[in-house]
């Protein structure tokens, strides 16, 4: 389509004010309709460039260097990248990730996808509870964990408390506190708010099953269960594969929920790499070191991206 | 539809909601009630005296009127721009053919996989250079940023869709590129942008990272309810009071416009309607 519209614009050709740079650049290719394009698409780039572009190259880059606030900087190799390897702390780091990156995006999937999946049986007379779990996904992560420090709290939160009221009082803790709960305490937290992202994209893949086939598949008297499981779990699927997706990149890059709530603590506990990097960099200052442990995080996201960035990939031409 | 609803989806549904209103009533209920009363069990009924001290004491303890009018600017400006920018550059990609169209695409695209982690450090280096630190453009400019991979996407697979002999007739009757842009594709995005701005604000003004580092004298809601807790008492009732204040706009935004994300009961696809 576009090939076909290239050969209306060929007709105005005209030299810009920048002829000469532009024949340079470009082998005297560039017509009129190239200005416009640029001129259209100059406030992105520029936004994109300073915002963007500038510090993930510079982030890069800083990477490879030895620099630690004070000092001078001094090219340093790949330095950064061994000590980061030979770092215990690192390692707890990426443990933390990976437990923290899996247990956030499977439990939001799972609770996601089971809400729209039953909700897909009775979707008028759920619509108010689908609405409270979506209308979590517009909080912001700094005042949903201050909400859930009501549930956890330790001396008057409400967890101990129903603990305490039914007898169960040993089982009572500082849930945050503690270095083997801390980390599941901010994954309920964190679930409470990401969970309403897999139930929009799995309800609209179900509400676009056709109703004819629902009402066929009841017709020969299959069971509300057997509708679930062999209609609308396998149909929903595209809006869990993106879900998934979506889930995974916004844990890997979560900063907010864990500053608020632990910090990274108790000793480490649920420090992330996405949290480790703040650390080594903004508070100890060590911005070579930081910089190595930002460029891991990039790396991993980009992995986890390999399928989207392929889409696009197509998608783009 | 199914012929008879099932019952027990509702009961299931509602016991799973209750996990998510129970942290909403919590707030609430420590917002306005007395400190001693929230530390002995926000939820206990017994006794219950309704002050709303913490919302006075709030405004006075905390500068969260200047908060609220920086989160409004700052989400204002980071969402304004993409809104005006994107469909641009969408039209752009769209429609017209120029020199490194589809690698530009490319990279601009798959930009979402760029953490904040990313950009602190570079651009806490470069504001602090060019003055830039403390003013709104500090977050608007890596917010805009960021957003053009989602927003430029969202528009140009808007445009897919759009019929293109609207835009042909156009050209026919002697409109130029910029004034097809302007007067047939720009009025016809309005419902693809509103979709961009409307998470495009929610997400700016909930966000934690950028504005903490970057606006230390201008602070957000978020960044003022991250301090708010005294040096000898936590202050929790003025801190739940604060937790309102800083969700509710956008849980407002989020409750109206709530259908436009969630296609509710209706599908096109199907012989009945």
């Amino acid at each position: 389509m576009s090939v076909q519209y290239g050969s209306i614009l060929t007709s105005q050709t005209q030299a810009g004010p920048f002829a000469g740079l532009a024949t340079r650049l470009f082998g005297g290719n560039l017509r009129r309709a190239d200005w416009i394009a640029f001129a259209l698409l100059a406030p992105t780039l520029i936004f994109f460039s300073i915002g963007v572009l500038y510090p993930l190259f510079e982030t890069i880059r800083v990477s490879f260097l030895d620099w630690t606030g004070l000092s001078q900087p001094k090219p340093a190799g790949f330095s950064n990248y061994t000590k980061l390897l030979s770092d215990a702390n690192f390692w707890n780091a990426l443990r933390v990730t990976l437990t923290w990156t899996l247990a956030c995006t499977g439990i939001s999937v799972a609770i996601g996808w089971s809400v729209a999946l039953i909700s897909g049986l009775a979707p008028k007379q759920t619509a108010p509870f689908r609405v409270a779990i979506f209308a979590a996904y517009g909080i912001s992560e700094t005042a949903s964990g201050l909400m859930w420090l009501g549930i956890l709290q330790p001396d008057f939160g409400l967890l101990n408390g129903i603990l305490r009221l039914v007898g169960l009082e040993g089982w009572a803790s500082p849930w945050l506190g503690e270095p083997s709960t801390a980390i599941w305490g901010v994954v309920a937290a964190y679930v409470w708010t990401q969970a309403g992202l897999p139930l929009l994209t799995c309800y609209a893949a179900i509400q676009a099953i056709p109703k004819s086939q629902l009402e066929a598949a009841h017709m020969d008297g299959a069971s509300h269960f057997q509708i679930l499981r062999y209609i609308m779990a396998p149909l929903s699927l595209p809006g869990v594969r993106i879900a998934i997706f979506i889930n995974l990149l916004n844990s890997l890059k979560a900063f907010d929920m864990i500053h608020i709530l632990t910090s990274g603590g108790p000793i480490r506990a649920t420090e992330t790499v996405g949290y480790f990097m703040y650390q080594e960099s903004v508070i100890y200052f060590k911005q070579g070191y930081g910089a190595a442990s930002t460029v891991v995080l990039l790396l991993a996201v980009i992995v986890c991206s390999i399928p989207l960035i392929l889409d696009k990939a197509s998608e783009s031409k | 539809m199914i012929t008879q609803t099932p019952k027990w989806p509702v009961y299931v549904l509602g016991s799973v909601a209750l996990v998510w209103i129970i942290p909403l009533v919590g707030i609430i209920a420590m917002s306005i009630r007395p400190e001693g009363e929230i530390t002995s069990g926000w939820w206990t009924i017994e006794p219950f005296t309704f002050t709303l001290d913490a919302w006075r004491e709030v405004w006075v303890n905390y500068p969260i009127g200047r908060a609220f009018l920086n989160s409004l600017a700052v989400a204002s400006f980071a969402t304004v721009l993409p809104v005006l920018f994107a469909p641009a550059a969408a039209y752009a990609f769209h429609y017209l053919k120029f020199p490194f169209r589809r690698i530009l695409l490319l990279i601009l695209v798959n930009a979402f996989v760029v953490p904040n982690q990313v950009v602190i450090i570079p651009l806490f280096k470069l504001w602090r250079e060019t003055g830039l630190i403390d003013t709104y453009w500090s977050v608007v400019i890596p917010f805009v940023g960021l957003s053009f991979a989602w927003a430029v996407l969202l528009v140009k697979n808007f445009l897919s869709n759009f019929p293109r002999s609207l835009i042909d007739a156009a050209q026919v009757d002697g409109c130029g590129h910029l004034r097809t842009y302007f007067f047939i594709v720009l009025p016809n995005t309005i419902t693809a942008m509103a979709a961009v701005g409307i998470l495009q604000f929610m997400w700016t003004w909930n966000s934690l990272l950028l504005p903490m580092l970057f606006l230390r004298e201008n602070a957000t809601l978020p960044v003022m309810l991250s301090t708010i807790s005294g040096a000898y008492e936590p202050n929790w009732d003025q801190r739940a009071v604060a937790t309102i204040i800083t969700s509710i706009l956008p849980l407002v935004i989020f409750l109206f416009f709530q259908k436009y994300f969630s296609a509710d009961g209706k599908n096109n696809s199907g012989s009945k309607g």
